[in-house]
């Protein structure tokens, strides 16, 4: 600046009135004058699979606002805090605006062509030496649909690997297993209505105060709706700020909730409480189930495992059996479990006895993570074929393969390998190269010290991403990717709505969106490209291929269209000739499951305990989450400067009496370590919202990586990690040793039940006051 | 202005008027409010049994108003109380409460604060001069400076908007419907409600500025300790350092004129003792007049300094202002008349007016700091520490007399020096001595409290200095000067009197950076990481 600018602007004469201004815009009212838009795109939101209806508004060609679309159905006008800046995250620092190649040690700039040229050659040289499936493909739930499916095409069918996967097995994976195995389909059953008009609610290990705001809005409503305040029970080892909103909350012991799930239904048996009509009509296996719940699920059995009374036990299956409709919400406190698959079919099955599924206010419901975690599940082709299609069925591939002109035994006949097992066979040596789209591993994948380790033995990594992600810059390609309103396409949120998400901007520097990636670089493999692509040069005609491939599958898009989902604030699937507006509830009285005879699996599922018990060592149980200001690995909303204000950094919730054990305080800085990783420097803030002996970490940080910490063992079924438990020490510089745990002494036994000193105590006093 | 059309698609061709079916005022952008009877204002209704913490409010309010990311009109106070698994996690969004006593009004020397018939407490920014009085002021710190502007802003409840039946933001993004804007009547607010439903925890006492925005609280267990979630965070506050020099300076200034008064006085009455002269009403007012403008510094926009004074009704800066501004002025004038050799009654007379001014002027300025939003600030030992300072002059006088050869005068005025430095040393005892013997029961705890650790742990070494110093400078060496000069070591004496002038100096300085580093304002519970509202 000028010195005698500089000057005016000390001595103040210019309060720069005209850039705090508003002004009036004739759609939104008044906005800030400096970014007042000169249009509005009607768009959806790009972060978590609440999939809220938004309007991007453009100025200069450029995204300069993000305003909650009133008419839509999910967030009526409102949006979370990540929301309402996600349009700042389009112009960061760290997003990719040009292809990078890693030349002499460096990533450098490149052009598409010699990037392309270069990947597409690596690719067919390691598929050449050491066969088709040395070519791994992990994905995301960020993309739109329409890129998924393209991607998938070209992975299954184009490269030929199956060995392709997305980070949605970090996360949904339980989920779409439990319901296929309960319900014969993947496919949430509910919807956000449901909240509004439910009279029990459910949340179990879903806290989404921070993960899922909006739908706050709907249990909001529910008074207004109902006439009467519903009953919330929050099952949670964690009093988190969902915990908050609890009539009843439910401290279970961590993973205890397979367990406690099934207690419920024995307390429902056992009481007659059950819906004998629906369990007759609507479910198979009834007989067995009941079986196995009497004989294993005693309520005192139950009490010792989840930590929950005996007397709260009957109270929560009364109110839950007692209740007109109850809705059953849960997210990653479930899913993310070595057992998270049974689980859900647990929850289903309290669900199907009580006879609260496909009615209004009564769904057992998962609720998505990332904004298209659907879309992938549909039509990704990596755990099914593209509309729900089975792999081991060749009726399925048959169809498939006639849908969309190809050979049938181009499609493969059973599943590759999930993520994890990807990265088992990087570690083997089986697995050469690595395509990782639009997902940061290094951030987010469990025991990070072996995943590193492994990614090494990788010949080419090649990462598609927006930003400069932790991945993206080990990487030896980068393909520079469009990121949220710069491309045209579909999301599908929790309640299997399809949201429209117009383009609103060009895709920033020299960056494509993610489909055309896609397309332009299958155009080196030629025929494949002439065989698979042919006709697909836009998001549109994508989508006309997935009306057709998804025509009477459960996934139905048949009569939707990009103009009705605009129309309607979304549709949701099926949406066939029956239900062109879509279908609110899946399984209805009408609506048969996908089981061979079109009824409800009651599955007799079994909780196990923890693979890795608390020790003498390593005596406090580590759980992980999210929390509202940050997004998974931080590569957008790191970049929002009043989010990151909020939440900088990693810190660790600890009960004081653990605090006191370390001679920390809030605001000290302790480490943690386990049997696979240590991490340094993380602020200790002393809360009570966590039991003693219990530590929350968030995941979502590069810096205090606490996935170096967090167990890499996984869900046989859907081969989801079990984040969110593993056995950790902490060390402050007080206490550098960490904390040991006083054994409580065995006093005696009694009949080989073993009692603890404490408990005598108790009797005796119980004695003495009786006196 | 041309904004595109909507899509095709898209229902709507504004999205103002249309009304959700949330049926609540989250989400909508248009408010029905009714209209205002005789009496009756808006306020802020906040329900912290819905608020889940997800700071919606606070990035809406910043997006609608083109903040920086720093300025927060709108913050989310984060407490906890209670044990495991009873635990109860407490969220206080809170802006402006649009008070109906608002202090940041009362003591805005610009009269830049409007408070509207509706309620509204608005914020006048081209009055602005940036000296920031309110932030100091507003026990719930509401207003903050925006440097980037010079001035401050605060929350208007988007006056603008609702003036057209438009939602604020925070209204009109909080998924839990958890903020509304409510009409209330003001004398049944004031007589009955305010002091059941005005009160949440941790906010100051609201008989200080009687806010405006209701609270409807969960539960709270009766006796448990609440949990601040930045008790862990403590930044020293501003060093004001153009203030400290004023504040100093002119204190100085006004200690010496009384000496130059006294020795007029005495000699007007016939006492044996040198008649003051035209050096000492100079050392009178060099200080004073290198203060004064000093403290345009520290204001957004130096230029428009002078308005400071316009509101000399309400506010002590206006009044600092104006009477300090007079008292450098007539000091001037005495100077001119003992550079005439013009002396006698009437000079007497003008003296004796100009001290008057003079004390009014300090007496003002320190009861700028007499706020209830800032504890350590609001005590009796800040108007005495402020007067107190006043034997620098004393010193600054006795070294003339001694270049005078007036040594008895010296003395006279040595022994009152003695005095007044036992009496600042007093006023600093009193106060340690206080933050020793804290109170845990005491409303204001928490803030002394803050005070207290950081005066003993952040400060430590300036503490010492500023104690030590005292003794030596203000005690000690005047002492020293007194024997000297009693024992005709004139010499002797004035190199202890400049020493004691020059070291005393420093130690007011020292002591008034303290002043200004060691409050701890009243307001809302922070934010783990990002903390209170900024200073």
């Amino acid at each position: 600046m000028h010195f005698i600018e500089k000057t005016k602007a000390f001595l103040g004469f210019d309060i720069k009135a005209d850039k705090y201004a508003l002004v009036d815009d004739p759609i939104f009212g008044k906005v800030a004058k400096d970014k007042a838009p000169d249009k509005w795109v009607r768009s959806t939101c790009g972060y978590c699979g609440v999939g809220c209806g938004m309007y991007i508004g453009v100025k200069d060609g450029k995204a300069v606002y993000s305003k909650g679309d009133p008419l839509h159905p999910v967030n009526l006008g409102t949006l979370c805090p990540k929301g309402l800046s996600e349009h700042q995250m389009v112009y960061a620092n760290s997003r990719v605006e040009k292809p990078l190649l890693r030349k002499n040690a460096q990533l450098t700039p490149s052009s598409w062509e010699e990037t392309f040229t270069h990947t597409a050659n690596e690719f067919k040289r390691i598929q050449a030496a050491y066969g088709k499936g040395s070519v791994a493909v992990i994905s995301t739930g960020q993309l739109l649909t329409e890129e998924f499916y393209a991607l998938g095409k070209f992975v299954q069918l184009g490269l030929q690997t199956s060995n392709y996967d997305g980070n949605t097995t970090l996360c949904m994976a339980s989920a779409v297993m439990g319901y296929k195995q309960t319900f014969g389909s993947d496919g949430p059953t509910g919807c956000y209505e449901d909240f509004e008009k439910a009279d029990v609610i459910m949340l179990i290990g879903a806290n989404i105060a921070d993960n899922h705001p909006i739908l706050k809005l709907h249990i909001a409503k529910n008074e207004s709706v109902t006439g009467k305040k519903p009953t919330i029970i929050v099952i949670d080892p964690r009093k988190s700020k969902t915990a908050q909103m609890a009539d009843i909350f439910v401290p279970l012991k961590p993973r205890s909730d397979l367990a406690l799930i099934n207690g419920l239904c024995y307390i429902i048996l056992e009481q007659g409480w059950e819906d004998e009509t629906f369990i007759k009509e609507r479910t198979n296996g009834y007989v067995d189930f009941k079986k196995h719940i009497l004989a294993n699920y005693p309520p005192q059995e139950v009490a010792q495992i989840t930590g929950i009374e005996v007397k709260e036990l009957y109270n929560l299956a009364k109110i839950y059996a007692s209740a007109d409709a109850v809705m059953s919400a849960w997210t990653m406190g479930v899913n993310q479990s070595s057992i998270g698959t049974d689980t859900v079919s647990a929850i289903c099955n309290l669900a199907l006895i009580t006879g609260n599924v496909g009615r209004e206010g009564a769904s057992p419901m998962s609720i998505t993570g990332q904004c298209n975690a659907m879309g992938t599940r549909e039509f990704g082709f990596t755990s099914s074929i593209p509309g729900y299609r089975n792999y081991a069925s060749s009726a399925d591939r048959q169809t498939f393969a006639d849908l969309i002109n190809v050979p049938v035994d181009l499609i493969p006949q059973k599943r590759g390998y999930a993520y994890p097992q990807i990265i088992d066979a990087i570690n083997r040596g089986e697995i050469k190269a690595l395509w990782v789209v639009a997902t940061n591993p290094l951030v987010s994948y469990p025991d990070q010290n072996a995943l590193r380790e492994a990614l090494k033995k990788l010949e080419i990594l090649v990462v598609q991403d927006a930003f400069m992600s932790d991945t993206a810059q080990i990487a030896d390609v980068v393909f520079a990717a469009a990121t949220w309103s710069e491309k045209e396409g579909c999301y599908t949120n929790s309640e299997r709505r399809c949201n429209y998400a117009q383009k609103a901007v060009e895709p920033l520097g020299e960056s494509k969106a993610d489909l055309d990636i896609i397309l332009a670089f299958s155009a080196y493999f030629e025929e494949k490209h002439e065989l698979l692509f042919k006709d697909l040069k836009s998001a549109k005609d994508v989508f006309e291929e997935i009306k057709r491939v998804s025509k009477g599958q459960l996934c139905d898009y048949s009569e939707m269209s990009y103009e009705k989902m605009e129309t309607l604030g979304g549709i949701q699937w099926p949406c066939n000739a029956d239900t062109p507006q879509g279908t609110k509830r899946l399984y209805e009285k009408e609506m048969p499951c996908r089981t061979e005879n079109g009824k409800a699996n009651l599955l007799s599922v079994s909780w196990l305990p923890l693979s890795e018990m608390t020790s003498k060592t390593l005596p406090l149980m580590l759980n992980t989450g999210r929390t509202v200001e940050q997004f998974h690995t931080r590569t957008k909303t790191g970049t929002v400067g009043i989010l990151d204000a909020l939440a900088p950094e990693a810190w660790v919730d600890l009960h004081p009496n653990d605090a006191h054990r370390l001679l920390v305080g809030s605001g000290d800085r302790i480490a943690l370590s386990g049997s696979r990783g240590r991490v340094e420097d993380v602020i200790v803030k002393v809360s009570q919202t966590v039991r003693e002996g219990n530590i929350f970490v968030p995941f979502h940080y590069n810096e205090q990586l606490i996935n170096a910490i967090t167990l890499a063992e996984f869900d046989p079924k859907s081969f989801e990690p079990n984040y969110k438990q593993c056995a950790v020490q902490l060390h402050s510089k007080a206490v550098p040793e960490g904390i040991v745990y006083e054994e409580i002494k065995i006093s005696g036994f009694l009949e080989g039940v073993k009692h603890y000193e404490e408990e005598v105590f108790l009797e005796e006093t119980v004695q003495e006051a009786k006196r | 202005m041309a904004v595109q059309a909507l899509s095709e698609h898209t229902p709507l061709a504004d999205f103002i008027n249309h009304k959700t079916n949330t049926g609540m005022q989250c989400g909508n952008y248009s408010i029905d409010l009714p209209v205002l009877n005789e009496g009756e204002q808006y306020r802020f209704h906040f329900d912290a049994t819905a608020c889940v913490g997800c700071h919606c409010c606070e990035v809406a309010c910043n997006e609608q108003n083109a903040n920086p990311d720093e300025i927060k009109w709108r913050r989310v106070g984060e407490m906890e109380m209670g044990a495991f698994p009873d635990t109860l996690q407490l969220f206080n969004s809170m802006s402006c409460n649009h008070c109906i006593e608002p202090a940041c009004l009362i003591g805005c020397p610009t009269e830049s604060y409007v408070k509207f018939d509706n309620g509204i407490v608005w914020h006048d920014d081209p009055s602005c001069i940036g000296c920031q009085y309110c932030t100091w002021n507003c026990p719930y710190e509401v207003p903050t400076f925006n440097a980037d502007r010079g001035i401050v802003t605060k929350c208007h409840m988007c006056a603008d908007k609702l003036e057209l039946g438009q939602s604020p933001a925070c209204v009109q993004a909080c998924p839990s419907n958890a903020i509304e804007i409510e009409v209330f009547n003001v004398k049944q607010w004031l007589e009955e409600d305010m002091s059941k439903e005005g009160v949440a925890p941790h906010l100051p006492d609201v008989a200080i500025t009687k806010p405006t925005t209701r609270y409807t609280l969960p539960k709270l267990k009766e006796g448990e300790t609440l949990r601040v979630a930045d008790e862990h965070l403590l930044k020293p506050a501003h060093a004001e350092l153009p203030l400290v020099f004023m504040t100093v300076l002119t204190q100085v200034s006004l200690g010496a004129f009384l000496a130059l008064f006294l020795g007029e006085l005495l000699f007007a009455l016939g006492f044996n003792l040198p008649q003051p002269n035209l050096t000492m009403a100079l050392l009178a007012f060099i200080p004073t007049a290198i203060g004064l403008p000093l403290s345009a510094l520290h204001l957004g926009r130096p230029i428009m300094a002078l308005k400071a004074m316009k509101n000399w009704r309400t506010s002590w800066l206006s009044r600092e202002a104006i009477a300090l501004g007079a008292f450098t002025g007539l000091v001037s004038m005495v100077a001119l008349l003992y550079y005439l050799q013009k002396t006698g009654v009437g000079l007497l007379l003008l003296e004796a007016v100009t001290l008057a001014v003079g004390i009014y002027g300090i007496y003002a300025q320190s009861m700028i700091y007499r706020i209830k939003a800032r504890p350590s600030w609001d005590r009796s030992s800040t108007n005495k520490k402020f007067f107190g300072t006043g034997y620098v002059g004393f010193l600054l006088i006795t070294s003339v007399l001694l270049a005078y050869n007036g040594t008895q005068g010296a003395m006279v005025l040595l022994a009152i020096t003695l005095l007044a430095g036992m009496a600042q040393t007093f006023v600093i005892f009193e106060e340690m001595m206080f933050y020793q013997n804290l109170d845990k029961e005491d409303p204001l705890y928490y803030q002394y409290n803050r005070s207290r650790i950081l005066l003993q742990e952040h400060f430590t070494t300036v503490k010492k200095l500023r104690v030590y110093s005292l003794a030596i400078f203000a005690l000690a060496l005047p002492l020293l000067a007194l024997l000297f000069t009693a024992s005709g070591l004139v010499g002797w004496a004035m190199i202890s009197v400049l020493l004691a002038t020059l070291g005393a100096f420093v130690s007011e300085l020292s002591g008034r950076y303290l002043f200004y580093r060691t409050v701890v304002p009243l307001g809302l519970a922070g934010n783990f990481f990002a903390g209170n509202q900024r200073h």
